[in-house]
């Protein structure tokens, strides 16, 4: 029995040094961070969409197949083969980054930090006529076209009714979660296709490309432009999270039936999130996906991508911006061609049933304003601060330091107890001369309500004037009422 | 003296629009500091400044009835909640052309246009630089609404509901009917549909517009009946996902044909609550 992968898995990622104008970027938190997810290229250009699912099926390939609701039947050019590199590549070059700076020593002139960076690299068929005539009449089930590409054989179906292409499927050996059913009758109903995906175990070289099967790529028409994430709830437990790498020639591509939240980003933390950069954005992430609700879709990059265009494509680049072939590969051919616009945008979502009842739909808009996701460390001067504006930058530096704490107690919910010393000892090259002066170290944890204070607090005092305003005029109606 | 500025007060609280503009307010204000809009302040600062400056301008030359600030600041709020710009230029042409429609695209006095919703189209058509969000409120806004429909239905003695009521109905049915009955997904999906912020936005502040739907009851009834399967179709079949927006602009220069085979005064807003006959101001 084939078994049924509805949602696509993980990719590694491979870092490296890139030196911007402003600060280095010493460590990324990519895909491979998150256990049960999925990429997904997505281009939008016009009505077409062309779609990149990553693969990353482990175990016996003759146990994989793929089944993925699609608009139209695709005709064979619509479908391609992918480098599995093409994802390492954008993830790498969109992660979330931190990273560093130093400060200069003010006692010192001015002279060329040298930097001694330590890297955190962390990862990132064929049937006959009269099969085909029995399958219309068995399970009222069209195959609409079949081919074979590459190590891939791939069936387009069209049904009426959603028992029997469940039907069709089992009878064809592939296992169907049992919630599957309900999800593929709207589907169906919808005018949707299926594209049915199983491993020809002839051409498959498992020797190849790490013996991971390669992505594949479809391109559809349609007006809709969105992601069928229904299907892959269907067999999973808890939640999943999904990466998508849009392209558009217009500005960022946002969500439209689900917000999308930026994620905090140019947030200063002390230098030992350094060496755990990444448990510190997971953990980022997992709170600001609880604070919004587990229902919002997470920007975590967006940047003009244009190979022609002058601009810098990241500061600090964490990885090289995709170029020529990458966008290729990824499906975004008019990204190479002169005087087109070609705009880069990362989203990160994280799914479960309760919290995202449909689909994901997309839009394009022509917002061009650059983000980035990016934390920053800042190493202390060291040396001899004895002098008068060293002894105000100590003091400067305790401060700064406080301020980092809470920044960290409220993005990742770390217990920032745990490094009481960070502000006056946590760096061994300061020489601070004053008396530890303990009381200024209390730094607790939580501080929500730290941000966004005087929206808030001007939110409440409307919302007050709002319900006494409500309720004099409910006072005065009920008083005309009585004596008119 | 005391006793006749205090009955004036009264009287002008009176006024839905206060009502409206506490309501967009604190909503707004709400997206500021919980939905993460605080990048947006100062667009939304230029948005009411210029929708203030040019009423003002307008009026000036015209009625001098002061008092359509209050207007001018609803249609403000409106842009602010709806209207996305990369820059604030944009956001300041967006409200000198929703304001200006109301005093130059005029039919027997009457303007044609929804100011903010013909300000979000002109920004849109105009420049490369202003979308809609339909998706920035999230679903969780949908108590909100309940309380801003409560309470406007309060305030204006259900009066110009109708408009609201048969719009969101008609539409919720025929949405339940294709979403739940025909497709067969589960009733969440519906509701998810229908929680949309801008939706309601539209629905209980934008079409409810005395300005600018028909007089008569009955036309506003099947006026807002064409705009909802309007809206089911050109969101259902044709996948259009800021429909309702475009749909008001194409169908507003209708509402004076509905005025022509439905007679009945026109709307002003000083008339509004009549429960004391005596403190009623036309003109």
């Amino acid at each position: 029995m084939k078994k049924i992968v509805l949602s696509l898995m993980a990719v590694c990622s491979m870092g490296q040094v890139a030196l911007a104008f402003c600060g280095f970027y010493v460590a990324k938190a990519g895909a491979d961070l998150y256990n049960n997810k999925s990429e997904v290229i997505l281009v939008r250009d016009g009505n077409k969409t062309t779609i990149t699912m990553s693969n990353d099926f482990k175990g016996d390939v003759k146990d994989f197949a793929m089944v993925v609701p699609v608009p139209n039947v695709l005709a064979r050019e619509d479908i391609r083969i992918a480098d599995r590199s093409v994802f390492s590549m954008l993830d790498a070059y969109s992660a979330p980054r931190l990273v560093e700076y130093y400060d200069q020593n003010p006692c010192e002139p001015v002279y060329e930090v040298e930097e001694d960076m330590m890297l955190e690299n962390i990862a990132v068929a064929e049937s006959t006529m009269s099969r085909v005539l029995r399958d219309k009449v068995k399970y009222r089930v069209t195959i609409e076209a079949q081919y074979k590409v590459a190590e891939y054989d791939i069936v387009l179906l069209s049904a009426k009714k959603s028992g029997g292409l469940k039907q069709w499927l089992i009878d064809n050996g592939y296992s169907i979660p049992a919630k599957a059913e309900q999800v593929l009758e709207p589907y169906i109903k919808s005018g949707l296709k299926f594209f049915v995906v199983k491993v020809d175990l002839n051409k498959y070289n498992p020797t190849a490309n790490g013996g991971f099967l390669r992505p594949l790529q479809i391109t559809v028409k349609s007006d809709k432009f969105m992601l069928p994430i229904r299907l892959g709830m269907a067999n999973s437990k808890g939640e999943q999270d999904m990466i998508v790498y849009a392209f558009s020639k217009t500005g960022r591509v946002e969500c439209s039936n689900y917000r999308t939240v930026q994620m905090p980003t140019n947030k200063k933390v002390p230098t030992f999130v350094k060496p755990n950069f990444a448990n510190f954005y997971t953990d980022v992430f997992r709170n600001q996906h609880s604070q919004q609700g587990r229902n919002a879709v997470f920007l975590e990059y967006a940047w003009n991508v244009t190979p022609t265009w002058s601009g810098v494509k990241c500061d600090p680049c964490v990885g090289n911006p995709p170029y020529a072939r990458e966008f290729l590969m990824a499906g975004v051919p008019w990204a190479n061609a002169n005087g087109t616009t070609t705009y880069f945008t990362r989203m990160h979502v994280r799914y479960t049933l309760d919290k995202f009842p449909e689909d994901l739909f997309f839009i394009e808009t022509p917002n061009k304003e650059h983000y980035q996701a990016r934390y920053v460390i800042t190493h202390p001067a060291y040396g001899d601060l004895s002098c008068a504006e060293g002894k105000r930058y100590v003091q400067r530096l305790k401060l700064r330091r406080q301020q980092e704490l809470r920044s960290l107690a409220t993005l990742s919910q770390w217990d920032t107890m745990e490094f009481y010393d960070y502000v006056a000892n946590g760096t061994d090259k300061v020489r601070i001369e004053e008396e530890s002066d303990q009381n200024e170290l209390f730094v607790v944890g939580g501080g929500n309500g730290s941000e966004g204070g005087p929206p808030r607090a001007l939110f409440f005092g409307f919302a007050g004037l709002l319900i006494l305003y409500a309720a004099r005029r409910v006072y005065s109606l009920a008083d005309s009422f009585t004596f008119s | 003296m005391i006793q006749k500025v205090l009955s004036d007060m009264s009287n002008e609280a009176r006024d839905p629009r206060y009502f409206q503009i506490l309501f967009l307010g604190t909503f707004l204000l709400y997206g500021v500091s919980y939905l993460g809009w605080q990048n947006e302040t100062s667009k939304y600062i230029a948005l009411l400044a210029s929708v203030v400056v040019t009423q003002l301008a307008f009026t000036h030359y015209t009625t001098r009835r002061y008092s359509s600030i209050k207007s001018a600041l609803i249609t403000g709020l409106g842009l602010c909640l709806l209207l996305r710009t990369g820059s604030i230029h944009t956001a300041i042409l967006a409200a000198a052309i929703a304001i200006s429609t109301k005093f130059l695209i005029k039919v027997k006095n009457k303007h044609i246009f929804n100011p903010a919703n013909v300000g979000i189209i002109a920004a849109m058509l105009l420049t490369n630089d202003a979308w809609i969000s339909p998706g920035q409120w999230g679903s969780s806004v949908l108590l909100w609404f309940f309380v801003g429909a409560a309470g406007l239905m309060m305030i204006l003695k259900v009066g110009r509901l109708d408009t609201s009521f048969t719009f969101i109905l008609t539409f919720g049915v025929l949405l339940f009917a294709r979403q739940v009955l025909y497709l067969g997904w589960e009733p969440s999906v519906w509701l998810h549909q229908m929680s949309n912020g801008t939706l309601l936005l539209f629905t209980f502040f934008m079409i409810t517009d005395p300005m600018t739907t028909p007089n008569h009851k009955y036309a506003r009834v099947l006026w807002s009946l064409v705009l909802a399967v309007g809206l089911f179709v050109a969101s259902n079949f044709f996948y259009m996902q800021t429909a309702a927006i475009w749909l008001l602009v194409i169908f507003s220069p209708f509402t004076p044909l509905f005025d022509k085979l439905f007679v009945a005064r026109k709307f002003e807003w000083e008339g509004i609550p009549l429960e004391r006959n005596d403190t009623v101001i036309i003109k």
